[in-house]
């Protein structure tokens, strides 16, 4: 067995990612200003208290909590009778869909900014979470879809098969049988889904003009001509805790559900 | 392997909200674009049909040419950078049993942080006075200038967006390889085969279909890199780390929308060719029946 390369491989990578979070963390809890009674460069506490202290900073976590979980939800509700008709059955059109899929995730998000302005401005979705929310499904719907249709088809069909025999229709078959089978894959699919729409930034700021700035426009608004790099980075560390919980909940299932087909 | 599933065009009803949602959020968007593309928009009240003009103009213009040959160098280099060492990571972990876990979770982490926040945290990292690399390079006097020498600013860019995305190709490449059955690895030990035949004949054609998706999904996302890439240089020095959404993004900036949206209908066609090659080269790799 060859386990000491391979433990030189698990140590340089662990090294290379933790370095710029290191950074970050060390960062967080020095001041990086001079300031009355405390030198450049101490420990202190007090870049996370002056987060907790300046509403436009709480109020942007709570925002991007609100349009990340709006997200989630309609994703998933909305991806899971599709990624099942996609498991289940043949239908006129379904490889094209899958091709609109595909072409709409790697479509970059500038390049639809403008008009996904004006339509939205038109029906008052501009600094609402729900405007954020629906526009994120352009890129994770298609991914929400993906992740369960792979789970959905390992799911043997006599589940579907038995269920429908003891009465249950589409619906309460879904909530009492599919669901609960699936659960692992749901999960994923939430990760993912949260993962893109909580780092995604160009939609998140063209469609906050006033209000409802998310987590990501209130560390940039913390770039001045003076800029307070301790509270920065203590910002970023608070923007990393929601996603650290998720990789933990999805810990063993995050590298299934992608037998991709197209 | 592969079973046949039963014909039905009813299954159009539970496709139904997610195609209404991709039709408002992508169709529409998109024709507009398309719209804008042919007209020259002084104001939302005052649009001048220009017909391609615009494409001509995009076309044609040396900097177009810059752009796209940067942008495609970007791509070229990241995708032999990173899915040749996250293939080599996923393998290792594939080998180690229970612990896999642990190594999953620590190359997910860079993926949950905010992508405008990226070039923040790498040029904390590489700043000569504070940052832990930065310090570490002055003292083993290694002059690393990102902002002045192109080649710097290209070796960060390419580390931090490795950082960033390694952790999509091992889960991915991971998955892959866990679809493999014990029953053949058994088999191999017992033919005796290497090692290198093991990869070789299978786990590559196992995780093939994964590896598809990995360049496909690394190569739009590195084509199209803006946030990150602004965030540590801004496209510069003189150009260098100029990509193609940088120039977008400095014409949307200027409220230049027709020609913007001309140049997003030329990236998305690029996007477009590469997804339909890629689906084309699936199809025929499932028909032979790999």
């Amino acid at each position: 067995m060859r386990v000491l390369p391979r433990l030189g491989l698990f140590a340089a990578l662990g090294l290379f990612i933790l370095l710029p979070l290191a950074q970050t963390f060390l960062l967080s809890f020095m001041s990086t200003l001079p300031r009355d009674g405390m030198e450049v460069g101490q420990f202190t506490l007090m870049n996370y208290a002056t987060i907790w202290q300046t509403p436009a900073l709480t109020a942007s976590i709570g925002n991007s909590a609100i349009y990340v979980t709006l997200n989630v939800a309609l994703c998933i509700a909305v991806a899971l009778p599709a990624a099942y008709a996609l498991a289940r059955y043949e239908f006129a059109g379904d490889r094209h869909f899958l091709f609109l899929l595909l072409a709409f995730r790697a479509t970059p998000p500038v390049v639809l900014s403008l008009p996904i302005f004006i339509l939205f401005s038109r029906f008052g979705l501009v600094n609402s979470p729900l405007g954020i929310a629906l526009v994120h499904c352009l890129f994770n719907l298609p991914i929400a879809i993906w992740i369960l249709e792979t789970f959905i088809a390992a799911v043997p069909k006599e589940l579907d098969e038995t269920a429908f025999i003891d009465g249950h229709t589409l619906p309460s078959f879904f909530v009492r049988h599919l669901i609960p089978a699936i659960a692992p894959g749901i999960g994923v699919a939430a990760f993912f889904c949260f993962m893109f729409s909580w780092v995604e930034v160009v939609f998140a700021r063209i469609l906050t003009v006033t209000a409802g700035k998310p987590i990501t426009m209130a560390i940039n608004a913390l770039f001045t001509f003076r800029t307070d790099v301790g509270l920065v980075m203590a910002m970023t560390v608070v923007s990393l805790l929601p996603g650290l919980v998720m990789i933990w909940f999805v810990r063993n299932h995050i590298a299934r559900g992608f037998a991709l087909r197209s | 392997m592969h079973r046949t599933k039963p014909y039905s065009n009813a299954a159009w009803f539970l496709m139904l909200p997610a195609a209404l949602l991709m039709a408002v959020v992508g169709v529409v968007p998109l024709v507009a674009v398309f719209n804008y593309s042919l007209h020259d928009i002084f104001s939302l009240q005052d649009v001048l049909w220009v017909g391609p003009e615009w494409y001509h103009a995009i076309i044609t213009s040396p900097r177009f040419h810059a752009s796209l040959g940067r942008s495609l160098m970007f791509s070229a280099v990241v995708l032999s950078v990173q899915v040749p060492l996250g293939l080599a990571v996923a393998l290792a972990l594939r080998r180690t049993g229970r612990a896999a876990v642990l190594g999953l979770m620590l190359v997910a982490l860079p993926l949950v942080v905010p992508w405008n926040l990226i070039g923040g945290m790498w040029l904390g990292l590489v700043n000569p006075e504070t940052g832990l690399v930065g310090q570490a390079l002055v003292a083993l006097g290694i002059g690393f200038d990102w902002k002045f020498n192109a080649a710097h600013t290209w070796i960060l860019l390419v580390t931090m967006d490795t950082w960033h995305w390694l952790g999509l190709v091992v889960i991915l490449s991971y998955a892959g390889l866990s679809s493999i059955p014990p029953e053949q690895y058994r088999a191999a030990a017992i033919d005796g085969a290497s090692r290198l035949a093991v990869f070789r004949f299978i786990e590559l054609p196992r995780i093939a279909p994964a590896l598809g998706v990995v360049l496909l999904l690394r190569f739009v996302d590195s084509f199209m890199i803006y946030t990150e890439a602004f965030g540590i240089n801004a496209g510069g020095p003189d150009m260098a780390t100029h990509f193609l959404a940088i120039d977008l993004g400095e014409e949307i900036k200027s409220f230049n929308y027709g020609s913007a949206a001309a140049r997003s209908m030329v990236y998305f066609g690029i996007v477009l060719t590469v997804i339909w090659s890629f689906v084309r080269i699936n199809a025929a790799r499932e028909a032979r029946g790999a």
